[in-house]
């Protein structure tokens, strides 16, 4: 359920970014992938690959393209970022900012390959994949840059200053 | 009944390869408005509208201190802008002043005019040293002891000359001193300078009437005769000379243009 919040938050941040007033380079950030790296924590490589393949097919239909590649790249995404993490054990930020690029840059490659393949012409080429790489990387950079925050406020240790200071 | 058990790797692979296909036959197929475009663009109209509606605020945030940025800006541009005319104008208004300064001192004594320098007054000390900064020096022609002259009578001497610049020992000098006259008054006498400059050397019991103008004879060679010094106040005896105190005509504080004159030129013996 949470999952399918978060893909459906996400989704919504995605269209977002799209809109007219929003500066135009955030358009081609994809927050949906980020909730397929972070479903890594949770699932083996096949459930993230699946989360990959929903979030994937997702924004095929919300991007009006042909349904499919970007399921299948998803996935893909997924299934890889999931073992890269796993076999390096990443954790903290670099489980965000690495999870983060690998998800687009895989998700771009397979995207771009299956369409090739298919006979289609993309609607994108090398540099609006770098533009997705780089701008998820940034998303992923200021989620990992969040979480240690919230983390740093939540801490114990923190908990524990307080309390030493009103004595 | 036959249960169909399918592996999740498998399975994700098979529709994977089903989405493949799919997607050849949506290559294929003729695009056109289906019912799940137009549902996609219905579920994306809100995220739209509102993302629409945070970045105009944001532009409009954004605008906002834009502008105020470049008002302060303006403002300190303004401001520097209305002290540098405030500036000018100052320098403007002293230059005006001294140009007519200037031009009444020549209007005063246009006989001397010819023989003489205009000079400006860059320094003064009338308090502790006495002297004048002149903007004058021997390259315009300005010699060691020629009188300086204001509108209002003489002022002094010119002490020391560089080759730009001069400057002036003031009658109030207590080292000045000057060969005076009283209209009326037959002697010479001396004129010293110093807190109260006043005139000495007259017989006792010379009679002076008040306010009678002191004029230089020349007799030191530095003044020429018949120049205003100042006017005398109320004379008195000292021992053997009458002692006159004199008001001196040219106030050194207001001075800002003089006229320095040709040093008189001393007749061979």
């Amino acid at each position: 359920m949470k999952l399918a919040l978060a893909l459906l938050a996400a989704l919504a941040v995605q269209l977002g970014l799209t809109a007219s007033h929003v500066w135009w380079v955030l358009a081609a950030c994809q927050p949906i992938l980020l909730v397929v790296v972070g479903s890594a924590r949770r699932f083996d490589p096949v459930g993230v690959a699946w989360t990959g393949l929903a979030a994937g097919i997702a924004t095929d239909v919300i991007g009006e393209r042909i349904i499919g590649p970007g399921g299948i790249a998803g996935a893909a995404a997924g299934a890889a970022v999931a073992l890269v993490v796993r076999r390096f054990e990443m954790e903290g930020p670099l489980y965000w900012i690495v999870g983060s690029l690998l998800a687009a840059a895989c998700s771009e490659a397979v995207w771009l390959m299956t369409v090739v393949t298919l006979g289609a012409k993309p609607d994108h080429a090398f540099v609006g994949a770098f533009a997705t790489v780089a701008m998820t990387g940034a998303a992923g950079l200021l989620v990992a840059a969040s979480e240690r925050a919230i983390n740093a406020w939540k801490s114990p240790e923190r908990r524990r200053r307080r309390v030493l200071r009103r004595l | 009944m036959i249960r169909v058990r399918l592996r999740p790797d498998i399975t994700i692979i098979l529709v994977c390869a089903g989405l493949y296909v799919g997607s050849a036959a949506q290559v294929r197929t003729p695009a056109g408005t289906t019912a799940l475009s137009l549902a996609a663009t219905t579920l994306a109209t809100p995220a739209l509208t509102v993302a629409n509606a945070a970045g105009e605020a944001w532009e409009d945030f954004r605008a906002g201190r834009r502008n105020l940025e470049a008002t302060l800006a303006e403002l300190g541009h303004l401001r520097e802008e209305s002290a540098a005319l405030r500036r000018t104008n100052q320098l403007l208004a002293a230059e005006v002043a001294e140009l007519r300064q200037g031009s009444a001192l020549l209007a005063a004594y246009p006989s001397l005019a010819d023989h003489a320098v205009l000079a400006r007054v860059v320094a003064r000390d009338v308090l502790r040293t006495h002297t004048l900064r002149l903007d004058r020096g021997s390259a315009d022609g300005v010699r060691p002891d020629s009188a300086v002259l204001a509108e209002a009578g003489l002022l002094g001497r010119v002490d020391r000359v560089l080759e730009h610049s001069s400057r002036v020992q003031l009658l109030s000098h207590p080292a000045a001193a000057a060969a005076a006259t009283v209209p009326g008054v037959g002697s010479e006498g001396l004129l010293v300078g110093g807190d109260s400059p006043h005139i000495t050397g007259l017989p006792p019991y010379t009679k002076i009437a008040p306010d009678a103008h002191v004029l230089s004879t020349g007799s030191e060679g530095i003044y020429p005769p018949g120049m205003l010094f100042g006017t005398a106040l109320e004379a008195r005896t000292e021992g053997l000379f009458t002692v006159v105190p004199v008001q001196l005509a040219a106030n050194p504080t207001d001075v800002t243009v003089v006229l320095v004159l040709a040093p008189i030129t001393k007749a061979a013996p």
